[in-house]
């Protein structure tokens, strides 16, 4: 393993009342996935979260409840819209579903796989092997080429991703685009380099912070409809967003104000679960 | 073990494959604010230049001064004590100091002065009477004899001055005596100094005891056990002898240019360490600057080994980049000063042990480049993405 193993232990005791499921790592055994000895009807989703909360203590105050007791479960193939003002905590569950930030409370599941205790590096490794970001400021680091960029989460890995990157980016129309830097793009196609990076490690799930937010309509459009083929390929998408024209193409819209969220379960097949004992 | 073996082996060129493209988006990187860079590796280049340059004049001194002094350490003259009302070292004295050093050439000399003439020019000179001239002495021209049994040999100065060459005729106290050798010029600091003195074989000497003997040695620490001997032996019951060594001496200026040169090196690593900061600041200012960057590259799954290689390469690339310019530099520098100053001897300059302070120099700016890039590369590093984000 790598050396950064130093873990984030999240003081919160009460999370660990299943055994069979915190000590599975993601990442180490993809067989694991759907081989979960907690038989519980996650297994369908790509990302789940089972009655988390996320509290930021703010220097002495009352702590913020940025997430309170949120159920949330996309499928894979399923496109999700998150909306709600601002300050209601939509970040925060993007940086919770994408392992950048631990819930306080609560259990997270990816492909079935509980990751709601993961070491630093069992993160970062199960954020670059099943998670893809699409950034509202598109993140394309300046000094690589477009090529480099979608190439850029495995550049330190063995073997050379070159190919697909070049592959990812024709089927995004940036074929003759493969060796401009970002500076060279207009920002649909810095979009749709971002895209085409989230999608190098062919993850399973898509997370995307208002992907629209800094484009126009037309061109909104175009991402939106990018983000409908990801999902015909099987990919959990979930969109952070204030804009309309993104509630149109999802498939299900979920509210999420004051870190309450409402309809964040699909409507069908609801899992008969144990949520009713830990509330 | 064979799997331990190749699992290592596996591990090795894992790591240094991470290297590459670490190294290249380093360079780019760097490549993006050209100035800030092209400061900080002359700021590297300038430690480097101090270091190699200080250290290699400090050398340079310290080779000079040894080259000058020459041999000064390896000779000890034994005189007779006069104090003890020795007036004159015997047949036996010499015996006794030959058995005490054992090893080192005991050769014992007349001495008188007598007015040394030639074609008008004339000159007051001592006059040495030696048998075995070729174990102290080298010849600039002529040849020493194995046993001096007739002629004159002449040191350099006098040589000169009276414009004096083997085979020619000088009048020695009144007569005329043929130069069979001239003495190289002498290096050595001793109360027998041979470039003012004339040789003459121990026949023309009417004395009945020697008025020196020199003992020749190969090195200086042999010298000192030597005169130790002396004193130890020939001085044993009566101090009959007095000694003239300069070992210790040479030890003392040797021990005063080894401080020179650490302190000199001293001066020039105090320039690197500034440079060391200069880049402390550039890698610091260039990972706030690119904070977001990190961030994403975090997010999306890049180790924090793997971060952590791309800014340690930035900064061991503005090290060896300026350490070697520095290197390079140095070596113009002195080469230059070798060429504008007739005085400085090329053969010191060209010296090996120079080769180790250039080496040292460069050795210093990329270890100077990664030492100061570590702390701003390992916090950057390790800042969570989420915070990194954020702003």
């Amino acid at each position: 393993m790598s050396e950064d193993t130093g873990s984030e232990v999240n003081g919160d005791a009460g999370r660990n009342e299943d055994p069979a499921d915190d000590t599975i790592a993601v990442g180490d055994d993809t067989a694991a996935v759907g081989d979960d000895a907690d038989a519980d009807a996650s297994d369908d989703y790509g990302v789940a979260l089972r009655a988390v909360v996320k509290r930021y203590t703010s220097g002495g105050g009352e702590p913020v409840v940025a997430l309170d007791d949120v159920d949330f479960a996309v499928r894979p193939g399923e496109f999700v819209a998150v909306v709600g003002p601002s300050g209601s905590g939509k970040s925060t569950l993007l940086n919770v579903l994408g392992l950048l930030d631990d819930p306080t409370a609560g259990r997270r599941l990816l492909d079935g796989t509980d990751v709601t205790n993961l070491s630093v590096a069992e993160r970062t490794r199960a954020r670059k092997e099943s998670i893809g970001f699409v950034f509202q400021d598109f993140h394309l680091l300046p000094t690589l080429t477009a090529v480099e960029n979608v190439a850029m989460p495995t550049a330190f890995d063995p073997g050379d991703a070159g190919d697909r990157a070049a592959d990812l980016l024709a089927r995004f129309g940036l074929g003759d685009r493969l060796d401009h830097e970002p500076s060279e793009l207009s920002g649909g196609q810095k979009q749709r380099v971002a895209i085409a990076r989230a999608l190098i490690n062919e993850p399973s799930v898509l997370l995307a912070d208002e992907p629209t937010g800094n484009l126009d309509t037309e061109t909104g459009e175009s991402i939106l409809a990018e983000f409908e083929r990801v999902k015909a390929e099987g990919v959990a998408v979930v969109a952070v967003t204030h804009d309309p024209l993104v509630e149109e193409y999802a498939d299900r819209v979920v509210d999420l104000t004051d870190g309450v969220m409402t309809g964040g379960l699909p409507t069908d097949g609801l899992p008969e679960s144990e949520e009713g004992d830990d509330r | 073990m064979s799997d331990g073996g190749g699992r290592t082996a596996g591990g090795l060129a894992g790591w240094l494959r991470g290297w590459r493209p670490a190294v290249s988006m380093a360079s780019r990187n760097l490549r993006r604010n050209r100035v800030r860079t092209v400061l900080a590796v002359l700021g590297v280049c300038i430690g480097v230049l101090a270091v190699a340059a200080l250290g290699i004049f400090g050398n340079v001194l310290a080779l000079g001064a040894d080259d000058a002094i020459g041999d000064i350490g390896t000779q000890v003259v034994v005189s007779p004590n006069n104090d003890a009302g020795v007036e004159s070292l015997s047949d036996a004295d010499i015996a006794s100091i030959r058995r005490a050093v054992d090893g080192p050439a005991v050769v014992p000399l007349y001495s008188d002065s007598a007015t040394v003439a030639r074609q008008g020019d004339q000159t007051f000179a001592t006059v040495y009477g030696v048998e075995e001239p070729a174990l102290a002495y080298e010849a600039a021209e002529g040849r020493l004899p194995e046993r001096h049994r007739q002629g004159a040999i002449l040191g350099a100065g006098i040589a000169e001055d009276l414009d004096a060459g083997a085979g020619d005729t000088v009048e020695i106290a009144g007569s005329q005596v043929r130069v069979i050798a001239v003495l190289v010029e002498s290096q050595t600091f001793s109360p027998v100094a041979p470039d003012d003195a004339v040789f003459l074989p121990e026949s023309a000497f009417s004395a009945d005891g020697y008025a020196q003997a020199l003992v020749v040695s190969d090195s200086g620490a042999e010298a000192r056990a030597a005169a130790d001997a002396i004193r130890d032996e020939v001085n044993a019951r009566e101090e009959r002898v007095d000694l003239f060594e300069l070992a210790a001496l040479v030890d003392e200026i040797n021990e005063f240019f080894d401080l020179l040169s650490t302190f000199l090196l001293g001066l020039g690593a105090i320039s690197l360490v500034v440079a060391g900061v200069s880049i402390l600041n550039v890698m610091l200012m260039s990972t706030v600057e690119r904070r977001q960057e990190i961030g994403v590259m975090r997010a999306v799954g890049v180790a924090r080994r793997d971060v952590l290689r791309v800014l340690l390469a930035e900064a061991g690339l503005i090290g060896a980049a300026g350490a070697a310019a520095g290197t390079l530099l140095t070596v113009l520098l002195v080469a230059g000063l070798v060429v504008a100053t007739p005085a400085v001897d090329a053969a010191l300059v060209i010296d090996p042990t120079n080769g180790y302070y250039l080496l040292l120099a460069l050795v210093f700016g990329v270890g100077v480049g990664l030492v100061s890039g570590a702390y701003p590369a390992w916090k950057a590093a390790n800042e969570r993405p989420v915070e990194a984000l954020r702003s």
